[in-house]
């Protein structure tokens, strides 16, 4: 037997295990990242990327010029959560609205672009030679946004036979698919969104079987924490409504609560929702999967592709214009999350949806101690123990500022590492490791938009899901799909872009994060 | 002084790093591996590879090599249910031979997903909870012109340059308990005067034991640098105008099979150890024969280093020949000859000498360009000859430039000048 070359030791990840990674198609650096675990330990990529990158040019995935590290988020080192609860929250004030609307402030448009593609212009200054496959003259349907609501799409119509191609601008996983928390949960306050995550997550419990990889899909319960008697009568009208779509939602007492999660501090709640059927995937293989699927049934999946422009005349959409060429098609789908309204503009069309970064960060790997993912009501905190081990969590800002921002910040830190140990206090010595951000892709009434665009046949929406898109994907993709292929589906209607201007909200109040 | 290893009272030194204590007992496997349960030991010593984590004092995975030892600190080696030294989880490492597809583990059926789940669950995760129950510790504020990261060659000649150009208000951010990094390791020419001069004239302003965790930018545009900087049990906040990265390098494994076996260290960890704690990897009651692996200067000089500090060489070589890495703790190198026949050398410890990896971390997570290295397979800060990064209030010098060595001085002094010219609190 032969012994084993580790290239990433803190994830034990072998030489062979890049090689599969490789075959599987994935050569940039934050592919590799996320398919094998390499860098993801509590050395955050200090001693792997050279070996990596060794490996990459030894088999000549890559040419020199697109060799690149992955992105190295804080803390640097692991750092204790009741270190960075001391941190002063008054010195650490909030980017201001233009910093966020810009994103990435002091980023030059050329490091954006190879941000973009992972392309090392500084060794040889060459242009970009990444092996493109050609984009068709024509298909039936293009996706924009090659996130887990597109590829779910994409999976569907390919069934069906349909002509499909997706476009991604990253990498997958690069947006907010890749980003989140992989918390899937049926306790919703509307009877729409209960139905689509029932759904998904029963898809999601032989996602396995049906798209060949495993996404983890472990049932520990979703643990709601209410801290005063509102937020206590919210839960339990929509623990009413729940049950009545067959949820086992109860509301249990501190307790209780305790009895399930036992490091909770009981004092700082009045009451908990309680349903042990939610529970937590590993988002990336989720996106994979689905992405595989698809062009395993014939769709066409291009990563690092630009959309430059939409093809709109006669009142019709006709195309879309891309960094590497025209396609057209008679239906375009916009599924590009929080960066929908930025492509809608091309059509001349305004969606309401407004972009918000949310945070999230991960710690050092423990033994299992806790079942259920953990979420305050009150404050957006929430928290679960991924199947690594870590402690994942994050927590909204309130005066956050709308913008297309994925940076990190410190007043993150403070703000999570205060709030998990005050209802937490056990975990004060753990070690946070890494910290990202992504975008909520937020709509006026906390609603998803599908379907039709008005003026712009053909154009049809499926974007703003508010952070929580992630878990309803597989009901999603496949209703569309049908719908798409002739079907009558309410939702279409319920949930279409022309209800803001005809005042008819959708409105969904149990949103976290 | 005496401390607990596993339960087991053992004694130790003052002054020593908790990895230097068990270096001294003889002590090789540190570690389970996170997925295979393969012995690991330290490797670079440095604070930067994540190898020597061990529980300490009821607070899981904390870096051996970066813990100071006490009078009664207990370690705890972790996952290694039944003993770190016979561990029966090692059945993973031969049931998978090459390595773990956990994407397609038993995607056949719903019940056997079932079980791969439960299992995987159950073998996840590193350390167990805190003992302890710990409240917040307030973090600490300071504000500067320049705050410079790294008090090493690059670092205290950047400094230095700060000083003398009237910048008042600079702080020397530095994690070891002293100033100086590689200088008196005998890898780059010695300028102890120099470091001791820099030293003196900074006084307070130069923090030890402090390490940074964190760098964020804000919207002041006067003030744009935060910085999160670990020291003992607090968070010491840094805003300043310039920051001048001069933190070096971390130690790069080498990619051959069994790179990861106990007794193989790198280069500059054995040396810093030699330095720090005055002690050296023993073998059968002596200085363990080191074969040195490297590439380039970094392995001439580290294999010159290492026979300075008191290793027995039993040869320097270049990493690409070299096949295979054999025993626990690392025993036998195999290699290959220009005449392509295998020869098999006998040795106590291994040490890798590859250049090392800057560390670019903190500033390329902010935009900051970084360059391609062809010949060490790393990538360094993309910097103007003042040291000047992409992103405009971040200065680098040194490895992180690709500079280190004996540039590194220069390198430095020629930063810490352009930095100095930028802070608006200078002396007139």
């Amino acid at each position: 037997m032969s012994e084993k070359l580790i290239v990433c030791a803190c994830e034990d990840v072998t030489a062979h295990e890049l090689d599969k990674a490789i075959a599987q198609g994935f050569t940039d650096i934050e592919s590799i990242k996320r398919y094998t675990g390499l860098g993801t330990g509590p050395c955050q990529g200090k001693s792997c990327v050279s070996g990596a990158i060794r490996c990459l040019r030894a088999r000549e995935a890559l040419p020199v010029g697109e060799l690149d590290h992955f992105r190295t988020r804080p803390p640097l080192q692991p750092t204790a959560l009741r270190q960075l609860a001391g941190l002063p929250l008054e010195m650490l004030p909030l980017p201001m609205a233009e910093t966020a609307q810009r994103g990435q402030r002091e980023i030059p448009e050329s490091v954006r672009q190879r941000l973009l593609r992972p392309v090392r212009s500084a060794v040889s200054h060459a242009p970009l030679d990444r092996k493109r496959n050609p984009l068709p003259e024509k298909t039936d349907v293009v996706i924009i946004g090659g996130g887990i609501m597109g590829l779910a799409l994409a999976w569907h119509l390919a069934g069906n036979g349909v002509k499909v191609l997706v476009l991604e601008r990253g990498y997958l996983c690069a947006g907010a698919s890749g980003r989140n928390g992989g918390g899937v949960r049926a306790q919703w306050t509307t009877p729409t969104l209960i139905e689509l995550a029932k759904e998904s997550i029963e898809f999601m419990s032989g996602f396995a079987q049906t798209l060949g990889i495993n996404v983890w899909f472990r049932k520990g319960g979703y643990l709601f924490l209410a801290h005063d008697e509102p937020t206590l009568k919210r839960m339990e009208e929509s623990a009413a409504l729940q049950k009545r779509h067959g949820l086992p939602t109860r509301i249990i007492g501190p307790g209780e609560a305790r009895d399930i999660v036992p490091e909770l501090d009981s004092s700082r709640f009045i009451a908990a929702s309680w349903n042990p059927d939610d529970g937590v995937v590993f988002p990336w293989p989720f996106v994979w999967g689905y992405a595989d699927g698809a062009q395993k049934r014939g769709a066409q999946v291009e990563t690092f592709t630009r959309v430059t422009g939409l093809d709109v005349s006669e009142g019709r959409i006709r195309g879309v214009r891309t960094d590497v060429g025209t396609v057209k098609a008679d239906r375009v789908v916009l599924a590009a999350g929080a960066w929908s309204p930025e492509i809608a503009k091309f059509a001349n069309v305004s969606l309401p949806n407004v972009p918000y970064r949310h945070e999230i960060v991960s710690s050092e790997p423990l033994k299992p101690f806790l079942g259920p993912l953990v979420s305050m009501l009150g404050t957006g905190l929430y928290f679960s123990q991924s199947m690594r081990g870590e402690i994942v969590g994050g927590m909204g800002d309130p005066d956050e500022p709308p913008g297309l921002n994925q940076e990190s910040s410190a007043r993150f830190l403070a703000r999570y590492a205060r709030a998990l140990t005050e209802i937490m206090p056990r975990v004060g010595e753990v070690k946070l490791l890494r910290q990202w951000a992504g975008c909520y892709d937020v709509t006026p009434d906390h609603s998803p938009i599908l379907g039709e665009t008005p003026g712009v046949a053909g154009l049809l929406q499926m974007s703003g899901f508010v952070g929580h898109g992630f878990m309803m994907a597989p009901a999603v993709g496949r209703r569309m799909a049908e719908w798409m292929g002739g079907a009558k589906d309410e939702m279409f209607e319920r949930y279409s872009l022309s209800r803001f201007a005809e005042g008819r909200l959708e409105p969904e109040t149990f949103i976290i994060g | 002084m005496y401390f607990s290893l596993d339960g087991e009272r053992v004694e130790g030194r003052a002054g020593d790093t908790l990895a230097a204590a068990l270096v001294r007992l003889g002590v090789s496997t540190i570690t389970r591996s996170i997925k295979y349960h393969r012995p690991r030991g330290a490797f670079c010593l440095a604070g930067t590879c994540g190898q020597c984590l061990v529980r300490v004092d009821g607070v899981p995975s904390v870096m051996a090599c970066q813990t100071a030892l006490h009078e009664g600190l207990t370690c705890e080696r972790q996952n290694g249910p039944l003993g770190v030294d016979t561990d029966v989880f090692r059945a993973a490492d031969f049931v998978f031979g090459k390595g773990l597809d956990h994407h397609h583990l038993m995607v056949q059926s719903k019940l056997l997903g079932r079980v791969a789940l439960e299992v995987a669950r159950r073998l996840a995760g590193l350390g167990e909870l805190p003992d302890k129950t710990r409240g917040a510790v307030p973090a600490e504020e300071r504000t500067a012109a320049l705050a410079i990261v790294g008090a090493g060659p690059a670092g205290l000649a950047a400094a230095q340059a700060a000083i003398d150009a009237g910048v008042k208000d600079v702080l020397l951010i530095e994690r070891d308990p002293h100033a100086g990094g590689a200088i008196g390791q005998g890898l780059v020419k010695d300028d102890r005067e120099l470091g001791s001069r820099t030293v003196a004239a900074l006084g307070e302003r130069l923090i030890t034991n402090a390490e940074l965790v964190g760098m964020y930018r804000d919207d002041d545009p006067k003030l744009p640098a935060r910085l999160l900087v670990r020291r003992h049990d607090r968070l010491l906040f840094i805003s300043a105008q310039r920051v001048l990265l001069a933190h070096g390098g971390a130690s790069q494994p080498l990619p051959v099979p069994g790179n990861d076996r106990p007794g193989v260290y790198a280069a500059r960890g054995l040396l810093g150890l030699a330095k720090r704690c005055d002690v050296r990897v023993q073998r059968g009651g002596e200085v363990a024969k080191v074969v040195v692996i490297g590439t380039g200067d970094e392995l001439a000089q580290g294999a010159k280093a290492l026979e300075g500090a008191g290793y027995p060489l039993v040869r320097a070589i270049d990493a690409a020949q070299v096949i295979e890495l054999h025993g626990d703790p690392v025993d036998e190198v195999i290699v290959k000859s220009a005449s392509g026949a295998q020869e098999r050398l006998r040795c106590g410890a291994v040490a890798i000498a590859l250049p090392l990896a800057p560390l670019h971390e903190p500033a390329s997570n902010l935009g900051a360009h970084t360059k391609f290295l062809p010949a060490s397979d790393a990538f360094a800060l993309q910097a103007d000859a003042d040291g000047r990064t992409t992103v405009p209030w971040i200065f680098a010098a040194g490895t992180l430039v690709g500079a280190g060595g004996v540039e590194a001085a220069e390198s430095g002094a020629k930063a810490g000048a352009a930095a100095a010219r930028e802070c608006t609190e200078r002396a007139s």
